[in-house]
């Protein structure tokens, strides 16, 4: 079986697989990220400290103010399970429900269900060396029993491709299949719109909702894909099925803009995916709009995901919040009802 | 670096999940077998500059999700195709079964004229083989399309898979069959014949094609 030709062995400075288990690109750029990893430690210790601090006090993690201003500012590695369980509410789920999950794993089997997983298995997170068939223990295992279990769990959605990434990440995470389980209901049941459904509805509403925002915010761009007829589908569903993992690409830098991205979702919920998307594409505005055709669209959206710009995560989640101005929750809901009635009405 | 064509084709390439619809494109573009690849999301792209028939052809592929659900997202990216894959696993029955509803949304959603190939992938893994060639060419015919099993881990008839649907719409288009001027036809002149049909006649026959059959 031929495979793609391997590059010599990677300088003594880093590891060619990240402590995630993902394994790093043959072109990754050690210099610029020891560059980056340096000032970034200064900024993760200082932010544990300051955790460690607020989990010790009293009034622990309720969702107030000084809660997320410390999650926009990154939940060290050490607690961030732990924040995502109790700011989404999973964990309260997971204290009521005890036992929940196993019970789902033993009750009535779908073996359609089992099918469409299985074809996926194989398929996610490839260049992560923990999800390989011949990895002890092999984390394949522990992700078909998650999405497994959601789907008997929540048979109107069952399993959708994308479900597999987050499902696959949380466990990379939180290193517990239960807790990934309620993470997974967490942003499937709550957080986000309905975007996994068979119809798909809240995805292809959200789309729309960001291209009116690009309408109104960017014009330049959205009359370049208007122009080309180049429905956002094309260029954005990923962003939104995948929530970013395997987007920005994932090596334990970008990671951490994956990361830091899910601090806040978890918290503020589904209307970040719609400021990083802003970012991303004001950000390259200047560089998308050279774009002459509609492969030349594609290729730029792609590129827009990748390089220092989201490597650097710390000014990336600064700017997320500055970079796409005022982004209030009445404007999404509107744009969202809105949106949606057109949508049902082509139908 | 500007390339010149004869023909850009739109071509789609649709089939149910996990029969390797990611892997024959990639075969076809960097001819080699994908090993680790993830499942597509949505809809991903890809292109190369084919030889047919003494034509160079511009083949812009549009590979798309196989899941049922996802359907309804990448249907948009059907219209003015002008050939299509259509990709069954010969190890899953499964997967041919849904062939026709695939047919179905190509023929209503591109273009009823579209020029489709079936074919039945995996043929490596012979021993599991669910589908017999018999059985995939009646299919074929009774709806009309051409039909080759094929192999993306080790290329066999990947090349000619796609090769064959754009010779069948080169034919089309010189028998007239095939307007490419009508809106949503799925082919567009390239800048090569653009330079041709403004050229005077005697100006074509100075740089003969080869034939790339």
């Amino acid at each position: 079986m031929r495979r793609a030709e391997r590059s010599p062995a990677p300088p003594a400075c880093g590891l060619r697989v990240d402590p995630y288990g993902f394994e790093r690109p043959e072109d990754f750029d050690y210099a610029a990220y020891d560059e980056f990893l340096s000032a970034y430690l200064a900024v993760l210790t200082r932010r544990a400290l300051k955790w460690s601090r607020l989990l010790q006090g009293d009034s622990g993690l309720r969702r107030t103010a000084t809660v997320k201003r410390y999650i926009r500012k990154g939940v060290p590695l050490e607690h961030r399970a732990r924040v995502w369980l109790a700011v989404s509410g999973a964990q309260a789920q997971m204290e009521q429900n005890p036992g929940y999950y196993q019970r789902l794993l033993r009750g009535e089997r779908n073996p359609e269900l089992e099918e469409a997983i299985r074809t996926d298995l194989s398929r996610t997170f490839p260049d992560n060396v923990r999800f390989r068939k011949m990895a002890q223990p092999c984390l394949q295992k522990a992700l078909s029993d998650v999405l497994l279990a959601y789907g008997l769990h929540n048979p109107g959605v069952g399993y959708c491709q994308g479900m597999n990434f987050i499902a696959g990440y949380l466990i990379l995470i939180t290193k517990s299949e239960e807790e990934s389980f309620w993470l997974l209901d967490a942003l499937i049941g709550r957080i986000l719109p309905d975007y996994y459904g068979p119809a798909m509805l809240g995805l292809k509403t959200d789309q729309e909702v960001l291209a009116e925002l690009v309408r109104v915010k960017l014009p330049a761009v959205a009359a370049l894909l208007d122009g080309h007829g180049v429905l956002w589908t094309l260029v954005v569903s990923r962003w939104f099925i995948c929530l970013f993992v395997d987007i920005l690409p994932v090596e334990i830098s970008v990671l951490q803009t994956v990361l830091r991205i899910w601090d806040c979702l978890f918290n503020e919920g589904s209307k970040i995916i719609f400021r990083v998307a802003l970012t991303l594409i004001k950000q390259h505005e200047a560089f998308i709009l050279e774009a002459t055709g509609v492969p030349d669209i594609c290729d730029k959206f792609r590129q827009i995901t990748r390089g220092s710009f989201v490597v650097e995560c710390h000014t990336f989640m600064q700017k997320i919040f500055s970079h796409p101005g005022s982004l209030s929750m009445t404007t999404i809901t509107r744009l969202r009802e809105s949106c949606r009635a057109a949508l049902l009405a082509q139908r | 670096m500007a390339e010149t064509y004869d023909f850009l084709f739109k071509f789609l390439v649709i089939g149910s999940a996990g029969t390797g619809k990611s892997c024959l494109l990639h075969q076809f573009i960097e001819n080699k077998f994908k090993q680790d690849s993830n499942h597509t999301i949505g809809v991903e792209f890809g292109s190369r500059v084919v030889n047919v028939g003494g034509k160079t052809v511009k083949l812009q592929i549009w590979d798309t999700a196989g899941q049922e659900r996802f359907r309804s997202v990448t249907r948009s990216y059907y219209r003015g195709a002008a050939g299509a894959l259509l990709v069954y696993d010969i190890t899953s029955r499964e997967t041919y079964n849904s062939l026709a509803a695939w047919l179905t949304d190509a023929r209503t959603l591109a273009s009823p004229n579209i020029v489709v190939i079936l074919c039945g992938n995996k043929k490596d893994l012979d021993p599991e083989r669910e589908v017999t060639f018999l059985e995939a060419s009646r299919f074929a015919q009774e709806n009309e399309l051409m039909f080759l099993e094929t192999s993306a881990l080790t290329g066999e008839n990947v090349e000619e898979a796609f090769l064959k649907c754009a010779r069948t719409i080169l034919n089309k288009i010189d028998s007239g069959e095939l307007d490419p001027e009508r809106m949503g036809s799925g082919i567009q002149y390239g800048d090569a014949s653009l330079r041709q049909l403004r050229q005077p006649r005697s100006a074509q026959a100075v740089a003969p094609q080869p034939c790339g059959c």
